[in-house]
């Protein structure tokens, strides 16, 4: 395949519909980076994230008869598998437990904010773009974006009104929209 | 609805970021269908945000590349057809062996249903023999009462000095016989049926007793049921004792030509 060639998105569609294995492989190249940085912005250890991101790509080869094109672009359905992938993979029973081995606190104190937002230096993508948010919006998209709490485990864990919880995050996502106009 | 606060809510960017709730998502989509304003918000956030991210991305292992594909072409030479999709709902864990142990456990399942009818229907009938020898039990006491009762009577009655045993004795030969036990003291009289026919069902015997040459009826009786002793009727006199069999009910004199036996009173 010429590396230069450019696919719309609704012809690495269809290809990737028909099992084309090249237009997998143009896939890789073009989307691997992305994906991965948002597996790294959910999960810190980087062997875990290859795993995340071997399985998240097989995953939509074996998926992609469910992407549905009315619903969204196909890179954000990627993203979405991606990113449902990395929170099971943090959820899971084998991931706490190599926590544990690590003796890294298991449960990060939802009480203590300022403690859970990522202190590395190497934030990428979305992560990256948290940084610049004020901190009461940047813990919330923390915890449901990067951590996968719902709103009402939110809303509990910070004792704040489930509203707020969602007016707080619907006016970060609104602050973050801006961000990357 | 106005959608422009709808659009403006941060709804779209919640809905891309996979952050909406399940009821959200739906009416999202529903509404997306009805404006296309909202349709074009989405797709431009989408963009920006792709944009972002693809901008900003970090490098992939390089070598994970092979790999994936090695795994993707392995899965697309096993799996030519649709059963690819099939598989997708088990998301990457229909390994053989897990199909093996969901067989096994639906054979399991099976047989433990299997057996668990088998008890149940064993259970079952255990029940009903039980409850059918409970009755049959029961009719047994009630039978065994009664012999206990009528052998008690007939004791009493054999070892009374005053009861008289009278044989009745048969008027032609292959007649049923009967033995009449009878205390002139107290006037009672009992009798023992000895091989004594069932009647048709229109038909009694009766036991008479003959004074001074009339007949007093002394009762009319069923053979055939458990009884084995029989009281019957009071005398004070009796010369002698016949059995006749006469219609059901009789009310009225012996029909001699069916007198059956005869038994001479010896007082």
């Amino acid at each position: 395949m010429n590396p230069s060639t450019k696919y719309s998105e609704q012809e690495l569609v269809t290809m990737l519909q028909a099992r084309n294995d090249q237009s997998f492989g143009y896939l890789y190249d073009n989307y691997s980076g992305a994906l991965f940085g948002i597996i790294k912005g959910i999960i810190p250890d980087e062997e875990v994230v290859r795993d995340v991101l071997q399985e998240v790509f097989v995953n939509i080869w074996k998926k992609i008869e469910l992407y549905d094109a009315a619903k969204g672009r196909l890179f954000t359905w990627m993203m979405n598998v991606a990113r449902n992938a990395a929170i099971d993979k943090l959820r899971s029973r084998s991931y706490q437990d190599s926590l544990k081995n690590r003796a890294i606190p298991e449960n990060v104190d939802l009480n203590m904010p300022g403690a859970i937002v990522s202190q590395q230096g190497d934030d990428v993508g979305l992560k990256k773009v948290l940084t610049r948010l004020k901190e009461e919006h940047r813990i919330l998209i923390d915890l449901s974006y990067f951590q996968g709490y719902t709103h009402e485990e939110i809303a509990k864990a910070l004792n704040i009104p489930l509203g707020t919880v969602k007016t707080r995050i619907r006016s970060a996502l609104m602050q973050l929209r801006n961000m990357i106009q | 609805m106005n959608i422009q606060d709808y659009i403006s809510s941060g709804i779209v960017e919640s809905y891309v970021l996979g952050l909406a709730s399940p009821e959200e998502r739906v009416e999202f989509e529903s509404l997306c269908v009805q404006y296309p304003e909202l349709v074009a918000a989405r797709t431009n956030f989408e963009l920006s945000l792709e944009k972002q991210l693809l901008r900003d991305a970090p490098a992939a292992p390089r070598d994970l590349k092979q790999t994936v594909m090695n795994l993707v072409n392995d899965q697309s030479s096993i799996n030519q057809t649709k059963i690819i999709t099939m598989q997708t709902s088990n998301a990457n864990r229909g390994s053989s062996s897990l199909r093996w142990v969901a067989a096994a456990s639906v054979i399991l399942f099976l047989g433990f249903g299997f057996l668990a009818y088998k008890y149940y229907s064993q259970v079952e009938n255990l029940k009903k023999e039980n409850s059918t020898m409970a009755a049959e039990k029961e009719s047994n006491d009630s039978t065994f009462n009664q012999l206990a009762i009528e052998n008690k009577l007939m004791k009493e009655v054999m070892d009374n000095p005053n009861v008289a045993a009278v044989n009745m004795v048969p008027t032609t030969p292959g007649n049923p016989s009967a033995s009449i036990y009878w205390d002139s003291t107290n006037s009672n009289v009992f009798m023992v049926v000895k091989n004594m026919p069932k009647l048709p069902s229109d038909k009694q015997y009766q036991l008479w007793a003959l004074i001074d040459g009339k007949p007093k009826d002394l009762g009319l009786f069923d053979v055939g049921d458990k009884k084995v002793i029989l009281k019957m009727n009071n005398t004070q006199k009796a010369d002698a004792f016949a059995i006749t069999i006469e219609n059901r009910g009789n009310t009225g004199g012996p029909n001699l030509q069916q007198l059956q036996n005869m038994g001479k009173a010896k007082l």
